[in-house]
């Protein structure tokens, strides 16, 4: 992973407040609990993940807590019972968080403009320079499998959640099924909409099975390589 | 057709409408409320109705009345859901009509958690209504098998006249895989339906009811349907066999997303030179029972483990079939507690344990001894 991260360019993330919206299912939670885990391990300002996915109830960023507790990240998710609630809990660490923020702020999102709803709560708290918005995109996913798509979720997503974006992800994949042809389906997908939006691509985010099998300058873009944390009961880690 | 990568509930709903299903009633009900989510977006793209009830007893209603047009009528809920619905399933049942439900379940009993459960195979497989009527109950553990049993459903609720019930714990819900679907959803012809109502221009009213009041007629209808179930019996017993062969040691007997988890211990079992099998049920009425009874009473079998995500449910079928002929017995978590595949290794080493047989294999495999049968 190491040798991936050092040929790829580095990822750029200047801002603090670091916001991963997308459709539901385009892969935000294991992108962000990556990001979390790589800044943590790539620079020096303390991070911290916060997970505001109130739509979803399986499958959130809170599920890999004791990997990111073990990597001194530090997670904003509700404790006790409501852990595993699917009940709209917006804590108020996490605006205190936004706030008063110490190093990068990862915020885990909803899907869909209904998951990203929870920010307008938020808003008041983000300075309009003090964030980075991010959409996951996952060409593969029903609702964003074309650039229309796409920018119908982004527009539903900025008028849900009053914020900006500033940016793109490129997380297209099939699971264990992705090959690099996946990768490039969803690269050529990202291009469209960052022509049409004027919005970069950040990174691209994919499993190292399947980047040591790509040409990283090819690419054209900062990838970051993704360990899937988020397994279903069945999957060992490393498996796929 | 390619793949697509989508949650379970997503592709539930869209081979639904692949199978010709274009009214869909719903009341929203974690975890499954992302099928009334696609519906809403999806049924008006192919001139098709989805209503949400204002409860599902509601909702139940709106499907005994678009079932009775002959028309394909689908719902889905999640376990409190499905036990509001149980007085018009069994109304349809009785009526003969053809309609398609999914549980995707949740812990129980009551208003219980919104994790992954498999309790409520009684409910499904052995009334869950009044009256005697049974449901063809079908259970997938892929999303890809999901999609797959989601239309064959329509099409058994219409070469039934009965309803079908897909059941699948949480995760098939809730869970992301890839999926192909048919560009058209090909299945064998179906007898026309006479007793739908589709208006009464140009012949006699029709009536469809499950009212009875002379109880020879009632007993009539009871006893056809009866028939009607004998014949599932005969021709829509579904199961999957992985790695049962004549070196089992221990055949596991798991249904849905359970059956993957110990298709995992299988795997390593099989590393450390331990041979299990694993039946999995897809069919849960009608139950795959002499083929279960043939793989239980292989020669080698010192036991049959039940594997569920309940406190034995389906092990009480599974000792009924098996009677008593191999031992039988259980292991299960619940309340949205999800077994790991290490969890049924260790039941596994300690049946070993306890049901030696001629040698004693390498117990290497066991992180624990301590059983965690309940």
């Amino acid at each position: 992973m190491e040798v991936e991260l050092k040929i790829s360019a580095p990822i750029l993330l200047p801002r603090d407040i670091i916001v991963i919206v997308g459709s539901y299912g385009s892969g935000k939670s294991e992108v962000a609990v990556n990001l979390a885990r790589h800044l943590q391990l790539s620079q020096t300002e303390p991070v911290s993940i916060a997970d505001l996915d109130i739509v979803n109830p399986y499958f959130r960023s809170r599920e890999a807590i004791k990997v990111l507790n073990k990597l001194k990240v530090r997670s904003i998710v509700p404790e006790g019972g409501q852990f595993y609630a699917d009940l709209p809990i917006i804590l108020p660490s996490i605006k205190g968080a936004i706030e008063n923020k110490q190093g990068k702020l990862i915020l885990d999102v909803g899907g869909d403009d209904a998951g990203a709803k929870v920010l307008s709560s938020l808003t008041d708290a983000f300075r309009p320079d003090g964030y980075d918005m991010l959409m996951v995109i996952n060409a593969n996913r029903p609702f964003t499998s074309n650039m229309a798509g796409c920018i119908k979720m982004m527009n539903q997503i900025e008028a849900a959640s009053r914020l900006k974006f500033t940016g793109l992800i490129s997380n297209t994949h099939l699971m264990e099924h992705t090959t690099s042809e996946t990768i490039e389906l969803g690269l050529k997908l990202c291009g469209e909409v960052s022509g049409e939006t004027s919005l970069p691509v950040r990174f691209v985010s994919a499993e190292q099975r399947v980047i040591s099998t790509m040409n990283i300058e090819q690419i054209g873009h900062p990838v970051l390589v993704l360990d899937r944390l988020l397994l279903k009961p069945w999957e060992k880690p490393g498996q796929t | 057709m390619t793949k697509v990568l989508m949650k379970g509930n997503e592709a539930i709903a869209e081979a639904a409408i692949k199978a010709g299903c274009r009214a869909y009633f719903c009341y929203p009900i974690t975890p499954q409320s992302e099928v009334a989510e696609y519906m809403a977006k999806r049924m008006p793209e192919v001139d098709g109705v989805f209503l949400q009830g204002e409860s599902e007893v509601g909702v139940g209603n709106m499907l005994f009345g678009a079932a009775a047009t002959g028309r394909r009528v689908f719902s889905t809920s999640s376990s409190p859901g499905i036990s509001l619905m149980q007085e018009s399933i069994s109304y349809m049942a009785g009526a003969q009509l053809p309609v398609v439900l999914v549980n995707i379940m949740r812990g129980g009993p009551g208003l219980g958690g919104i994790l992954p459960a498999q309790s409520d195979y009684f409910q499904s497989v052995k009334g869950g209504g009044h009256g005697d009527y049974r449901l063809l109950v079908l259970a997938p553990s892929t999303i890809q098998e999901a999609v797959d049993l989601m239309m064959l459903s329509f099409h058994l609720a219409d070469k039934y006249r009965n309803p079908v019930m897909m059941i699948g714990d949480g995760m098939i819900g809730q869970m992301m895989e890839p999926v192909e679907f048919p560009d058209k959803y090909e299945e064998p012809p179906l007898p026309d339906k006479p007793w739908a109502l589709t208006g009464a221009a140009g012949r006699k009213a029709q009536v469809v009811k499950s009212l009875f009041l002379d109880p020879i007629m009632l007993e009539k209808n009871s006893w056809l349907l009866h028939e009607k179930y004998e014949q599932m019996k005969l021709n829509e017993t579904r199961f999957e066999l992985y790695k049962v062969n004549p070196k089992n040691e221990i055949l596991i007997i798991s249904y849905g997303t359970m059956a993957r988890i110990c298709q995992t211990a299988i795997d390593e079992l099989e590393e450390h030179g331990i041979s299990v099998g694993l039946f999995r049920p897809v069919s849960l009425f009608p139950f795959p029972e002499q083929q279960l009874l043939k793989a239980a009473t292989q020669k080698g079998v010192k036991a049959v483990l039940t594997v569920e995500m309940s406190t034995a449910q389906m092990h009480e079928d599974v000792q009924r079939i098996v009677m008593g002929k191999t031992p039988t017995e259980f292991f299960g978590r619940t309340g949205g507690v999800v077994p790991s595949p290490q969890e049924v290794i260790d039941q596994v080493m300690g049946l070993l344990d306890k049901y030696p047989g001629k040698k004693k294999a390498q117990h290497s495999a066991s992180k624990s001894k301590k059983a965690q049968g309940k």
